[in-house]
């Protein structure tokens, strides 16, 4: 699978910066003030600072160490210490390809080439981190050849795994419209302190 | 560890808060410290003595044979001025990375904001910088900066002046504008202690004219802005301080910087430093 969930568009609302990760990648994920995500490697070229730091001002990513912005395509557009400077075209961030799409922000780090994951008419509950590898999760599930997608049949819900370090992952949580949100939540608890109990 | 990193003095204590005999870490490897009745001592993990200077208010040590004393801060003596331990602050960071945060003053307005920087006054214009091979310091002069409150006697926004000097490789001083005093320097320090080459404590210390302000104001002042500096030492990738070209993107801004890691790779001082581009 190539898409790997990497946190609901719900708690990255626009304006918004968080710090997320797979596997030994790092990442800024950014929404603009227009509503468009972005999935960077969480350094700034200046001085190697965390981006997930930063703010986000008009439809870019400032740093929080010396404010330089950097539009949606990761080129660096103003550097406040030379307001007259136009920044050359190398000074830019790495990006990986990212879309919102079920209210789930995917991220690629190959092509972007496979379809999204289908959702089928579920809505995001909430993500829950869990301390266990997401490979364990899948051995747990037992599902042939599954990575990072599971269908579970309490709630009809899906799971979205996204594999953080050797010892955790984070289980992004989808249910049918009709389930209760606070059951859900309730279900999602009992399986990680399941999953946490599992030994590794 | 080479005689290019040992042969230098290097902070570990404030002499003021030293009670009773303590351990500490000094270039990766335990040390331990104390005072018998007037002198302050310390030894290495096998018990050897090491030697000490007692100045600035801190204790001073090597682990190898320093081939010059440490320096001195002349203007620091001249009287009135109200000498100011701060304490200290530990940092997951290089020790290197903490020196190079203290010469930079493009970061004014985004981490101490309001304080010692504030938008639209983000401008850095060019300014002196050079390598003083007649006494193998880094300085930095005619450095000017727009400040809302430059210092805790500042009564409102003045332009800024600032020399930095870097007289040992995990030291720095910072000559500014004197609020109350126009025409003398405030001067400000960093001393660090290399704990480890990704670990360190910083022991900013003050010499300033400032008859108003409280002992405890002066600190307070000086702690938050090294609060706001350890929130950024904290989140920089790699901790080690890159000293070859390349991996970072300096600019005009940076001069003092780009002279600094010049100097650090001149001199062989490789503690706390990234050798090759990632
Ligand atoms: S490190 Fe990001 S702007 Fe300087
Ligand atoms: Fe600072």
């Amino acid at each position: 699978m190539d898409w790997i969930a990497v946190g609901l568009a719900q708690d990255v609302p626009p304006g918004v910066v968080i710090p997320s990760r797979i596997e030994d990648t790092e990442m800024a994920i950014w929404c603009t003030p227009s509503g468009r995500y972005h999935a960077w490697s969480d350094r700034c070229p200046h001085r190697g600072m965390r981006l997930s730091h930063g703010f986000v001002r008009g439809e870019t990513l400032a740093c929080i160490y010396h404010g330089w912005q950097y539009n949606e395509t990761g080129s660096c557009d103003y550097i406040p210490a030379h307001p007259k400077l136009t920044p050359p075209d190398t000074i830019c961030v790495p990006t990986y390809t990212c879309v919102e799409d079920g209210g789930v922000i995917w991220v690629s780090l190959n092509s972007g080439n496979d379809p999204l994951p289908a959702l089928g008419a579920r809505v995001p509950i909430r993500s829950v981190p869990v301390s266990l590898s997401a490979k364990d999760v899948a051995a747990h599930f037992g599902t042939a050849g599954f990575t990072t997608i599971a269908v579970v049949s309490d709630y009809d819900t899906l799971l979205a795994v996204q594999p953080c370090t050797d010892t955790s992952c984070i289980l992004h949580v989808l249910a049918t419209p009709d389930a209760d949100p606070k059951a859900v939540s309730r279900w999602v608890e009992e399986l990680r302190t399941t999953l946490e109990g599992v030994p590794a | 560890m080479s005689a290019a990193i040992d042969n230098h003095w290097y902070p570990v204590a404030m002499i003021s808060g030293i009670d009773a005999p303590r351990e500490t870490l000094l270039l990766g490897k335990k040390i331990s410290l104390g005072r018998d009745g007037g002198a302050c001592w310390v030894k290495n993990a096998q018990g050897t003595p090491l030697p000490t200077v007692e100045r600035f208010g801190h204790l001073w040590t090597s682990p190898g044979q320093p081939n010059r004393d440490l320096f001195t801060i002349p203007e620091a003596d001249s009287p009135g001025r109200r000498l100011v331990d701060v304490g200290s602050v530990k940092v997951k960071c290089s020790p290197l990375r903490a020196v190079e945060n203290f010469l930079d003053i493009a970061h004014f307005p985004f981490v101490h904001t309001d304080i010692l920087g504030a938008e639209p006054h983000t401008e850095v214009d060019r300014y002196d910088v050079k390598i003083r091979e007649e006494v193998d310091e880094v300085w930095a002069t005619k450095v000017k900066f727009y400040q809302p409150q430059a210092a805790k006697s500042a009564a409102g926004g003045i332009t800024t002046e600032y020399m930095y000097r870097v007289p040992a490789p995990t030291c720095s001083v910072l000559y500014k504008t004197c609020p109350p005093r126009p025409g003398e320097w405030d001067i400000i320090t960093l001393f660090v202690q290399p704990l480890t080459d990704e670990w360190c404590e910083v022991w900013p210390w003050m010499a300033l004219y400032d008859d108003d302000s409280t002992m405890s104001e002066m600190v307070s002042f000086q702690q938050l802005i090294f609060m706001q500096d350890r929130s950024i030492l904290e989140n920089q990738l790699p901790r080690k301080l890159p000293l070859d070209p390349g991996m970072e993107v300096p600019t005009q801004a940076d001069m003092t910087s780009v002279a600094y890691r010049r100097w650090l790779k001149k001199i062989g001082y490789t503690y706390g430093a990234k050798l090759v581009a990632a």
